[in-house]
């Protein structure tokens, strides 16, 4: 599941090493400054960005929703009633259907087959899948840019280990890898040292999200330290004493800021695609957690009697993966000086 | 046999209807047994003979082999193609679950100490390739069954010298309790220790003849010919087969098929088998429809294309007597008082039947526990009861795992049982295994599971071929299917002197008194029992051509055409 090519890197020209006429700053703004003020007139990313934070405001509001609809993201109510447009309807049909929304407090998107109300499990299915989209974006920003520094910067046998191995991961498709990871855990949970982590726990799809991902962001860092090395600025670092540490965070990592940034929402949102797609497959997130590819999959034997039940949240995942892409190609042109001139003509 | 959910149905090994079918809506007069052959009683029931239809089923059988074939796919298909020395009467409810003589001239002969049976081989039997059957071919059917080590060997190895057998693991070795005499016919079997249970056993599919010369190897590309109204022909592996009448059939008061062919396809989508079968383009679909379609079918053609059956099943959740804090009958009898039955068979789209008893209503043995201790399974349940005894024994807050398998039924039983004892004041959350490997896990000792989704369909129509899932013999640390370490002693005792007594109308009361007893006691909180289904194209005589077996569900040799 490839989110980006090398493509999408943005040029480091506008950093640190002014090593090109067209990247060179505009005098009296830094390159940040003109990447924000060119953001600012990207309208699309910032409506995209705005509905973003809204998805996030909802998720966060998700136990204000469950209070008013009197009910929590695992309550059944299998045998209950409801007064819809002063009729009395019950939540489960007796040959299993569930009731479709009701616009009102009380269910409503409508509940599930278990007679769990699809708003409240929706909003805090939201809160699960952006933390593991966020943290999983994290894990693999970090693990990337580790592994893409040493190898760039070392080269030798340290780069021939640790691309070797990527290429391994590459080769491997990542949703199986997901799928067998999460089956083979979810019931023993994970034991690393002295940390441990439960069968159940959101951390666990979250740890192999973000290890999965990590060979989509480890190459084109790897590349872009190849060609920083290079550089008079890091030649000149090395001449004053500097060791390879020093160089690495002080010379390198700065100028990969940029990449980070434009790889970031990307991530995030391949994230929650894998994380959805994990959960459909029962290889995510465990029950009682909610989460969109859960509800999905309950929603699947439904389909044409309770279609709200695999529209709800699929347009959810829709709506979250498309904001997160919008923005990020705003951020991306936003940093990508030739951005810059096509906006000047 | 506990059954994972896979689709819906292709769950059961084999999966029995209801005796008294008047309880299910069913009619006494419809459906009787078909067309017999030979001798002077042959009838013809109505419904004309010939013709080919197309069925579907959701995934292919495990094996088209008898000796291995363990689902009730293969089961169902198995029947038709391979008669055992004893079988069933091809008829509905408890006529159905009568045995009769197969192969054999008559009921066994059983010795006093209840361990030798004796039988003799009909005369002039022949497999459908024309090869004669011999008495020495059912030593030859057991020895493949335990040298291919099929998930039935383990009836078998009551067998004197079956154990031996498998140890030795030498193919063309003698199995020293079965002796027999090709010229005559006679066939002895010996068993270590007295079984009642042992005729039953004998009608299994397991015990279905093979010729003598029928590999040591799963021959399911290439299925051996057997004594049966129909015959393999045209077998696409994962993808279908036929199953061609065979012409010459002639075993007395045995039921010879109606149709000419029935074609089996494999059609994974069960929405597309429900739509074909609407459209007329499918004549029969094994599984209900899928979950979706249902409301429609029951509404557009139940009682003239689509009937449900109760099947002899029971869905339960075990409850670990070893672990806390379900060693303690408070807490079991909270969880019994707790759930909702009624809510329980909304998660099944209305095709469960709910229960108090562990034994199925179908069953010999049966008597409805009314009033249910744990109240009325159609109302609702007595929610407050259950916190007061929480409360009572201090369990507050306990942490309680629910096992689950990962397919839809069983993680939304699970889910619905982790909220209701969170509900009651436990701290529960379910845990939900991969199907595969979902009874393994929570029968290994080592799990230390204490609560979860099980059900079990009988294999064959014996109370005890459920009493053992509660039996404190048969507790095991791996591979164990008392999955609630139930160990009653009282109960024990009453399972152990019913199961030595081949006459189950003698004991029934002993297995009456043992379902009541786990009732009550709380071993276990039962909730119901499965509903399967037929649906039909408008070409089948659904009036006149249906029998639901109780052990092989729709009966093909009874279908027929308009």
């Amino acid at each position: 599941m490839p989110i980006a090519d090398s493509s999408v890197q943005p040029d480091p020209s506008p950093v640190l090493d002014g090593g090109r006429a067209e990247a060179a700053p505009a005098p009296g703004l830094s390159p940040w400054a003109l990447a924000l003020r060119r953001l600012g007139r990207n309208k699309a990313a910032l409506a995209f960005g705005a509905l973003f934070v809204v998805l996030v405001a909802l998720a966060l509001a998700a136990p204000l929703w469950a209070q008013l609809a009197d009910t929590t993201p695992a309550r059944n109510h299998l045998s209950d009633t409801i007064v819809v447009n002063g009729k009395s309807e019950q939540v489960v049909t007796f040959d299993g259907v569930p009731i479709g929304p009701t616009w009102q407090r009380k269910f409503f998107l409508g509940a599930d087959s278990n007679g769990r109300d699809v708003a409240v499990r929706l909003l805090y299915g939201a809160r699960n899948s952006l933390f593991i989209g966020i943290t999983a974006a994290i894990i693999t920003a970090f693990l990337a840019v580790l592994l893409g520094t040493l190898a760039g910067y070392f080269r030798g046998w340290t780069d021939a280990v640790i691309s070797r191995s990527l290429d391994v991961m590459w080769a491997f498709p990542v949703l199986l890898l997901g799928v067998a990871l999460g089956v083979s855990l979810a019931l023993g949970g994970l034991r690393i040292g002295p940390l441990r982590i439960q069968g159940g726990s959101l951390w666990i799809p979250t740890i192999i999200i973000g290890v999965v991902s990590v060979v989509y962001l480890a190459r084109p860092i790897r590349g872009q330290v190849l060609s920083l090395r290079e550089k008079e600025f890091v030649e000149a670092a090395r001449a004053q004493g500097a060791g390879p540490l020093r160089i690495m965070f002080s010379e390198l990592l700065p100028n990969l800021a940029s990449t980070i940034l434009v790889f970031f929402p990307l991530l995030v949102a391949n994230a929650i695609l894998l994380e959805a797609a994990l959960s459909f497959l029962g290889a995510g997130v465990q029950p009682p957690e909610p989460s969109w590819g859960t509800m999905l999959s309950d929603g699947v034997v439904l389909l044409s009697t309770a279609p709200h039940l695999t529209i709800v949240p699929g347009l959810m995942l829709v709506l979250t993966v498309l904001a997160l892409n919008v923005f990020g190609d705003g951020v991306r042109d936003a940093l990508d000086p030739r951005a810059k001139v096509r906006f000047e003509h | 046999m506990p059954r994972s959910l896979r689709g819906v149905v292709c769950l059961s090994f084999a999966c029995a209807a209801m005796f008294g079918l008047t309880a299910c809506g069913g009619d006494d007069d419809e459906g009787s047994a078909g067309t017999t052959a030979g001798g002077a009683g042959a009838t013809d029931a109505a419904g004309r003979t010939g013709g080919t239809i197309k069925t579907a089923y959701t995934s292919f059988p495990d094996y088209l082999d008898p000796a291995l074939s363990y689902t009730q796919e293969g089961w169902q298909t198995m029947w038709t193609v391979y008669t055992p020395l004893l079988t069933y009467k091809h008829d509905e409810g408890a006529e159905g679950a009568t045995l009769v003589p197969g192969l054999a001239e008559a009921m066994p002969e059983i010795s006093d100490d209840g361990k030798t049976y004796t039988l003799k081989l009909r005369q002039g039997l022949k497999y459908s390739d024309g090869t004669a059957v011999k008495a020495s071919d059912f030593e030859h059917t057991i020895k493949r069954v335990l040298n291919l080590e099929s998930g039935g060997s383990s009836f078998y190895l009551a067998i004197a010298g079956a154990e031996k057998y498998v140890e030795d693991g030498k193919a063309r070795a003698d199995i020293s309790g079965i002796e027999t005499d090709d010229r005559t016919g006679a066939i002895t079997i010996n068993l270590t220790e007295p079984d009642g249970r042992f005729p039953y056993i004998l009608t299994m599919n397991f015990a279905g003849l093979v010729p003598g010369d029928t590999p040591f190897q799963n021959m399911t590309k290439d299925p051996p010919p057997g004594v049966g109204p129909y015959r393999f022909e045209n077998v696409r592996v994962n993808r279908g087969y036929d199953l061609v009448k065979v012409a010459d059939f002639d075993v007395p008061d045995q039921a010879v098929g109606k149709l000419d062919k029935i074609e089996v396809d494999i059609v994974k989508n069960r929405r597309r088998q429900t739509q074909d079968t609407i459209q007329n383009k499918l004549d029969y679909m094994s599984d209900p429809p899928a979950a979706d379609q249902l409301r429609e079918v029951r509404a557009r053609y139940a009682g003239k294309r689509y009937k449900e059956f109760v099947t002899n099943s029971t869905y339960y959740y075990f409850l670990n007597h070893r672990i806390a804090p379900f060693d303690d009958e408070k807490a079991r009898q909270a969880v019994n008082y707790a759930i909702d039955k009624r809510a329980i068979a909304r998660l099944f789209g209305g095709l469960l039947e709910p229960g108090c008893n562990f034994l199925p209503p179908g069953m010999k043995g049966y008597e409805k526990i009314d009033p249910c201790p744990w109240g009325d399974p159609t109302a609702a349940p007595n929610v407050e009861r259950a916190r007061e005894l929480v409360r009572e024994a201090g369990l507050e807050g306990d942490s309680v795992t629910v096992f689950g398998n990962d397919e839809p039924e069983s993680r939304s039983l699970a889910e619905y049982l982790s909220d209701v004892l969170n509900d009651i004041g436990f701290k529960a959350k379910p845990r939900i295994v991969e199907a595969s490997v979902y009874f393994t896990t929570i029968g290994n000792q080592k799990t230390r599971a204490q609560l979860g989704v099980t059900n079990w369909f009988q294999d064959f129509p014996h109370p005890g071929n459920f009493m053992f899932l509660v039996d404190g013999d048969s507790i095991q640390s791996t591979n164990n299917q008392n999955f609630g370490n139930v160990d009653d002693p009282q109960v024990n005792r009453l399972l152990d002197a019913a199961n030595r007594n081949a006459d189950i109308d003698e004991v029934a009361d002993e297995y009456a008194q043992a379902d009541r007893l786990i009732v009550e006691g709380a071993h276990v909180a039962p909730y119901g029992h499965r509903k399967l289904t037929v649906f039909y194209s408008e070409r089948i005589d659904f009036e006149n051509c249906t029998v639901w077996h109780p052990v092989y569900n729709l009966d093909f040799t009874n279908l027929c055409l308009k």
